[in-house]
């Protein structure tokens, strides 16, 4: 009960703290992980084969980090325990290692999101929707996923129908202004996905078309993805310096 | 002599509403010209609307007979056509419509090659200069004013490739930060001298606890024989080595 015992019970204690918190985000980045990376909103498509898909890769390695955590953990707690000197080292050496892939991860994710501009999709988007001879699968991917966007939720290019007036476009290479001025996907449909008025909506009379752009329907959900893993993970590396710190400090008090 | 046409002060323009699709790259939207030739127009009359570009407009010379009407397919050679044969009836000022009429929304037309009257897109950006025609079965009989020019829209040539944004935010700056201090810290932490630390911390009294006491000297019993320092301690990082008032022990490097 020597207060050297107390020091020690209680560093051990905190380890193990950290060690169950560390178990616990781990898991928690992986299910977060795993759902970005199944890619509810269906956006995928439109990052694919650019250099800006690095919020996906990213979201991939936070999967396999966050598994890495909760084993190191659980390895770091019987370490504690068994005060094992062989452990730790083994504990420390494999958290620093995790730890670099963590914030490999994190600042991929944050300067992936900040490449994601309007002007980003907007090119994207007027060189590849609806190409005539897709080059491959995925401008045909790309021109469903547009599609699927702008029905889901009732807007058109990504700062409104003008996009498709203001450049030129894949689009208007194979469709004529006169018929299309936008696709018609940007006409209010009904349920058989007629337009409802195609005249009005080719005038652009509101109430026929959709006049908002997609941007904010994009930028949502990838928002969350990229702030999702890099500030989740960023947190869960400032927790587990801390508690690797405490355990480096444990460990060089372990004697042999 | 045929008798010359009236000149009616109604201007064409583009309707005033805000409609995204008024003027395109191919077509243009104009105000119906409701009530415009109430007065002039029989029941068989036709009116035309007829399209040049602006600077051909003050060349025009109203056709005399429906056999002489300009057809679209002569817009690049006469840069001026007459399209939009609608009867005197559907402008009138009782005449339940829609108030635009959109010029160049025929596209099936366009590669027809007849003669009729054809409402096709508009080949150029122009631009174009309008005006209504009122047609009876002798000629022309009303007109009104050559709109002002109508310029169409141009898409610019794509967008520029947005640049990477350097990451300047904070976040990276923090994370890049840590990432260079990591290395820094480690050494520190895996001197021989922690040890001192853990002792300074949690002084040692004379117990028994197998724990700590045998990785170095506690400070209250003064070695038994001077030894040397050994290179390990000398040679440590500042601070928290050199700050620590007591003698000195040796370090048994673990």
């Amino acid at each position: 009960m020597a207060k050297s015992d107390d020091c020690l019970h209680i560093l051990q204690g905190l380890l193990v703290f950290g060690n169950v918190v560390i178990g616990m985000c781990g898991i928690a980045l992986t299910a977060e992980c795993i759902y970005f990376v199944s890619d509810p909103h269906d956006l995928y498509p439109l990052l694919k084969d650019t250099e800006n898909s690095d919020i996906y890769a990213a979201a991939w390695i936070g999967i396999f980090v966050g598994l890495a955590l909760f084993a190191l953990s659980i390895l770091g707690i019987i370490g504690v325990i068994k005060a094992s000197r062989t452990l730790l080292m083994v504990y420390i050496i494999l958290m620093l290692i995790t730890f670099a892939f963590e914030m490999a991860s994190c600042i991929t994710a944050a300067t992936g999101r900040d490449s994601l501009t309007p002007e980003f999709f907007l090119k994207k988007m007027l060189n590849r929707y609806q190409k005539s001879e897709p080059a491959n699968n995925s401008d045909d991917e790309l021109t469903k996923s547009w599609d699927e966007l702008m029905l889901q939720n009732h807007c058109c290019g990504v700062n409104g129908p003008s996009d498709w007036q203001a450049y030129t476009s894949a689009f208007r290479s194979t469709h004529s202004d006169a018929d299309y001025p936008w696709p018609r996907m940007c006409c209010v449909l009904n349920t058989e996905k007629v337009p409802v008025n195609l005249d009005g909506c080719k005038l652009g009379v509101t109430g026929y078309y959709n006049s908002n752009g997609c941007y904010d329907a994009i930028s949502g959900p990838v928002n969350t993805h990229a702030w999702g893993v890099a500030w989740f993970g960023f947190a869960i590396l400032c927790w587990t310096f801390c508690v690797l710190l405490g355990t480096m400090f444990y460990w060089s008090g372990i004697e042999y | 002599l045929p008798t010359p046409s009236a000149r009616l002060p109604y201007v064409p323009h583009v309707p005033p509403t805000a409609l995204l699709g008024k003027v395109t790259a191919t077509t243009f939207a104009l105000e119906r010209p409701l009530c415009v030739f109430d007065g002039h127009a029989d029941a068989s009359d036709a009116v035309w609307l007829a399209v040049a570009f602006a600077n051909a407009s003050s060349a025009f010379r109203n056709p005399q007979s429906r056999a002489d009407v300009p057809p679209y397919q002569q817009l690049l050679t006469a840069h001026s056509y007459m399209t939009l044969e609608t009867a005197a009836a559907a402008y009138s000022c009782s005449a339940p419509s829609p108030p635009v009429l959109r010029v160049g929304g025929d596209t099936a037309c366009r590669d027809q090659g007849r003669q009729d009257p054809c409402n096709g897109p508009l080949p150029s950006p122009g631009p174009y200069r309008v005006k209504f025609l009122l047609m009876g079965c002798r000629g022309p009989k009303a007109e009104t004013r050559w709109s002002e020019p109508i310029l169409l829209r141009r898409g610019i040539c794509g967008t520029a490739t947005p640049p990477r944004v350097p990451c300047t935010c904070l976040v990276g700056v923090l994370a890049r930060g840590t990432a260079s201090a990591l290395p820094h810290l480690m050494p520190l932490l895996l001197s021989p001298c922690s040890a001192k630390v853990w002792g300074s911390l949690c002084p040692q009294d004379l117990g028994t606890n197998a724990f700590i006491r045998r990785s170095y000297r506690t400070h209250h019993i003064p070695p038994a024989l001077p030894q040397p320092l050994p290179p390990g301690c000398g040679h440590s990082p500042p601070g928290l080595c050199h700050s620590a008032p007591q003698p000195p022990a040796p370090c048994q490097r673990i």
